[in-house]
């Protein structure tokens, strides 16, 4: 009867033990992605003795599991990049406390695979068709001849002005494109700038310099300064030296800037791009040489800098609203319009949100993209 | 042909790569790691170039005596010393090109650094006088988090530092991201402008 | 009216020289301004001061700052260091930036030469391998990040001085997060981002950090949320730190940072009474320009 009795209350406690499980141990294939990854995910234990999750996987065709991994008490999720696509597999998870495992808990079959598409970014796919569609109704009344119109920027109708200057007093005109590469949207924005200026300059008859950071912008600027010489019928009057690749390192270029503008002593600067740190160092040394300065950048934070130290500042996007200014061509001045009825619109939705959000209703989600 | 050929090949590749965006295929991330590195070699292609006009410039200087022409000559002296250090001596951790990267060029870079807190000072001094009521403002926002930001701003007011950074969490992050959803949708345009040929300032404007 | 025209043209030779004067001065001057004390960073020391040797746990250091941005970080390593090994808390040290490994041993050295100076016996002196290792620099932080919290000494087979991680004393009883009291992570770049996605929201590990005062705001919502334990802010929160160890007499004088604050104090309030100066003058000349 002892013996009885002691192999019920055994058995009664192994049974407990193998009876707890893990709960809500799911294991699917990771939604959005190329393949080759599998998704786990579990309720915690509310157990501050264990030191983690052990995961453990076979194939269908396997007897045995195998350890992948190790997941903190506090996690809930895991993710295997180790798995090859189509391969049906089996995931087992323990919790471990000293080297021991607890809540041996297995997982459904699972496969993973690679889509097509990924619907975590529906909601930009959606934002950039919508501005397509604005893109199209603004371009088509440009078309029709309908006029669109747009604020005064002060830093766009001072170009002119500061060619001007630089003509009457025979110095430079020194164009710094900014520190970030090709891939950068306000590089290529201030190469479009670059086009429209050199044109005038071509006219003018004016020294240019425009010093680069990158080999690949100084390329392109080459080209845009070339063509814009050509467009205006004064290829002879276009030099190479116009266009000059300095260095990649910030400080470096920056130094170089400086001493171009205290030995060359341009009578305008333009710092448009993107900049960073070195944005005050040149701006002030222009200052210090008496230099008309306009400044344009996306980078919010030296945006002060630039309004202190320079004579114009063109804010955030009205760097790449320029293009449109200086040519005021209906085509590219639509597409400004397009700009601001999207800004509209996105306004609006967030303040909807906002309004919805405080009588509990949440849709921030919507505005979320992986 | 001249100008079609660019816009059809900016075309096609611009799509191609929104497209991209959009699929995870690993069909989809190899063209992309394709592209990635067609980048890198025409950047590589690029460089020849950029280090041609830079030596071009600074030997034309040197010939023809130019004021400061010796300055010149440090430029050149100093990219091809480094170059064939580089080269011929390795740039691993305890190399020569290291050593000269940590001991010089380093401590060249925080001098330009430390140079801004001067341009600072004379840039305030010059550009913080209350010419308008937004001048004004500004200057009184300056000296807030200036003051909020130094020991002594909490024997002012006990409130004051928390003021100041009130001011730095609160207004100014406020209007920095209305600056920035304004960047982004002007870097969305350009790019799409680009893309279909509307924008044509890179290729010297329309005909 | 020159006068005020003079006090709105003051030459930029002489602002520098002032600027000059004022910077360098407190280097040469040691005077004490009073500091307050930010929540953020008393926090941070309490939980620190807070940590008893017995409970046979270490403090995990993560140094991943640059030469750039010593002048801000590296007070506060240390100050942290100082802090740990007057408490009698171990130390495992390691870093994810291939810069920080260089500026990790002069830290450790700093500190550990002037508190040995003051040992009178082995068992105050600080020996590495008991009382402190440095496991030196890892790539792939995310995953190593991860595999700590199974072992340490996975990820560090060996430490900076090719020593086998698990021979060393202090490794025999620190296998992974559960024997960490707390992790600091001082650094100029998001890394801190990584340890809170990673180590403390899956293995619930106490996280403090040092970060330059541009970063800093960033990791405000982290505070108050509890998932750090404390910050501290660019070299006034180095600063701050320092005058905390000094009050509690764990240090008989303040560092660097306190110095460097001062110089930066003094400039500040030379900036203010410059526009003040040119405000004046401006106001005055335009009151003139009006009559």
């Amino acid at each position: 009867m002892t013996g009885l009795f002691f192999w019920l209350k055994y058995g009664v406690w192994l049974y407990i033990i193998f009876s707890l499980s893990i709960e809500n141990f799911i294991a699917q294939d990771r939604p959005n992605d190329g393949g080759s990854c599998i998704y786990l995910s579990w309720q915690g234990i509310e157990d501050t003795l264990i030191e983690g999750y052990v995961i453990l996987r076979r194939t269908i065709s396997d007897t045995t599991f195998k350890k992948i991994g190790f997941s903190g008490r506090l996690a809930t999720n895991y993710e295997d990049n180790s798995v090859r696509d189509r391969e049906r597999y089996i995931y087992l998870i323990a919790a471990q406390k000293q080297d021991s495992l607890y809540y041996h808990t297995m997982s459904n079959i699972v496969q993973s695979s690679p889509q097509f598409f990924h619907k975590g970014r529906l909601n930009i796919l959606i934002g950039i068709i919508i501005f397509f569609l604005f893109l199209i109704v603004f371009m088509s009344q440009a078309k029709k001849g309908a006029k669109l119109f747009i604020r005064k920027i002060a830093g766009l109708d001072a170009v002119e002005e500061a060619v001007g200057r630089a003509t009457e007093m025979g110095k430079p005109i020194l164009y710094v494109p900014g520190l970030g590469d090709i891939d950068y949207p306000s590089t290529i924005a201030s190469m479009n700038i670059l086009g429209e200026l050199a044109k005038k300059v071509a006219v003018y008859e004016n020294p240019l310099i425009v010093v680069n950071c990158y080999s690949v912008v100084y390329t392109v600027a080459r080209e845009v300064v070339k063509q814009a010489f050509i467009s205006q019928g004064k290829i002879d009057k276009f030099n190479d030296d116009y266009i000059r690749y300095l260095t990649e390192s910030q400080f470096g270029y920056a130094a170089a800037i400086n001493g171009i503008i205290l030995r060359e002593r341009p009578a305008t600067n333009f710092f448009i791009g993107p900049f960073f740190a070195e944005s005050l160092l040149m701006a002030e040394t222009g200052n210090q040489v008496g230099a008309v300065q306009i400044a344009g950048t996306d980078q919010v934070l030296q945006l002060p800098f630039f309004v202190t130290a320079c004579d114009y500042t063109l804010l955030g996007e009205e760097v790449y609203a320029a293009s449109a200014y200086l040519t005021k061509e209906p085509v590219l001045v639509a597409s400004l319009k397009a700009q601001d009825a999207g800004k509209f619109l996105v306004l609006i939705i967030l303040v909807l949100l906002t309004i919805l959000s405080f009588l509990n209703i949440n849709f921030v989600s919507i505005l979320k993209a992986q | 042909m001249k100008r079609i050929l660019p816009l059809a090949l900016c075309l096609i590749i611009g799509i191609l790569m929104v497209c991209q965006f959009f699929i995870p295929h690993p069909v989809s991330t190899q063209f992309n790691s394709i592209i990635n590195k067609w980048v890198v070699v025409l950047s590589a292609f690029a460089l020849v170039l950029g280090i041609g006009n830079l030596t071009n410039h600074h030997a034309m200087t040197i010939k023809r005596r130019k004021p400061d022409w010796q300055y010149s000559l440090v430029t050149l002296l100093s990219m091809f010393l480094m170059a064939i250090i580089g080269l011929f001596f390795g740039i691993d951790e305890k190399s020569l090109y290291q050593k000269i990267y940590l001991n010089i060029l380093t401590p060249l870079g925080a001098t330009m650094f430390a140079l801004l807190a001067y341009y600072m000072t004379s840039a305030a001094y010059r550009a913080f006088r209350a010419r308008s009521l937004e001048a004004g403002l500004l200057l009184g926002a300056a000296f807030v988090v200036m003051i909020g930001f130094m020991p002594i701003g909490q024997f002012i007011h006990p409130q004051f530092p928390n003021f100041a950074e009130w001011l730095m969490r609160i207004p100014n992050m406020a209007s920095q991201r209305g600056i920035l959803l304004g960047v982004a949708f002007g870097s969305v345009a350009t790019a799409l402008k680009i893309i279909l040929g509307i924008e044509r300032s890179w290729l010297g404007g329309r005909e | 009216m020159k006068f005020f025209q003079s006090l709105t043209r003051i030459d930029r030779r002489l602002i520098y020289l002032i600027l000059t004067v004022l910077v360098i001065l407190p280097f040469f001057l040691k005077f004490h301004l009073p500091q307050n004390i930010m929540p953020q960073t008393k926090r941070l020391y309490d939980f620190i001061d807070g940590l008893v040797p017995q409970e046979n746990k270490a403090a995990l250091v993560s140094i991943d700052y640059t030469p750039q941005t010593m002048p801000e970080c590296h007070p506060m390593a240390i100050s942290i260091l100082t802090h740990c090994f007057k408490k009698r808390i171990p130390i495992i040290g390691i870093s994810f930036d291939p810069q920080a490994p260089g500026l990790a041993i002069e830290a450790f050295n700093t500190v550990v030469i002037r508190l040995n100076a003051c040992a009178t016996t082995k068992n105050d002196s600080i020996i590495y391998g008991r009382d402190y290792i440095y496991l030196g620099w890892k790539s792939g932080r995310i995953a190593a990040l991860m595999e700590m919290g199974e072992k340490i000494s996975n990820v560090f087979p060996r430490d900076y001085y090719n020593n086998n991680t698990d021979s060393l004393p202090l490794m025999q009883r620190i296998k992974n997060y559960r024997d960490i009291s707390i992790a600091i992570i001082l650094a100029a770049a998001d890394y801190p981002q990584e340890w809170l996605m990673y180590a403390q929201a899956r293995y619930g590990l106490k996280l403090g950090t040092g970060l330059t005062a541009v970063m800093a705001p960033k990791y405000y919502p982290f505070l108050q949320t509890g998932q750090l334990s404390g910050m501290m802010s660019g070299m006034k929160g180095a600063a701050e730190y320092e005058n905390l160890l000094l009050k509690s007499g764990h240090t008989t004088e303040t560092g660097k940072a306190e110095t460097g604050m001062n110089s930066q104090t003094l400039v500040h309030l030379l900036i203010i009474m410059l526009i003040i100066i040119g405000n004046i003058g401006y106001f005055f000349l335009q009151q003139k320009k009006e009559h």
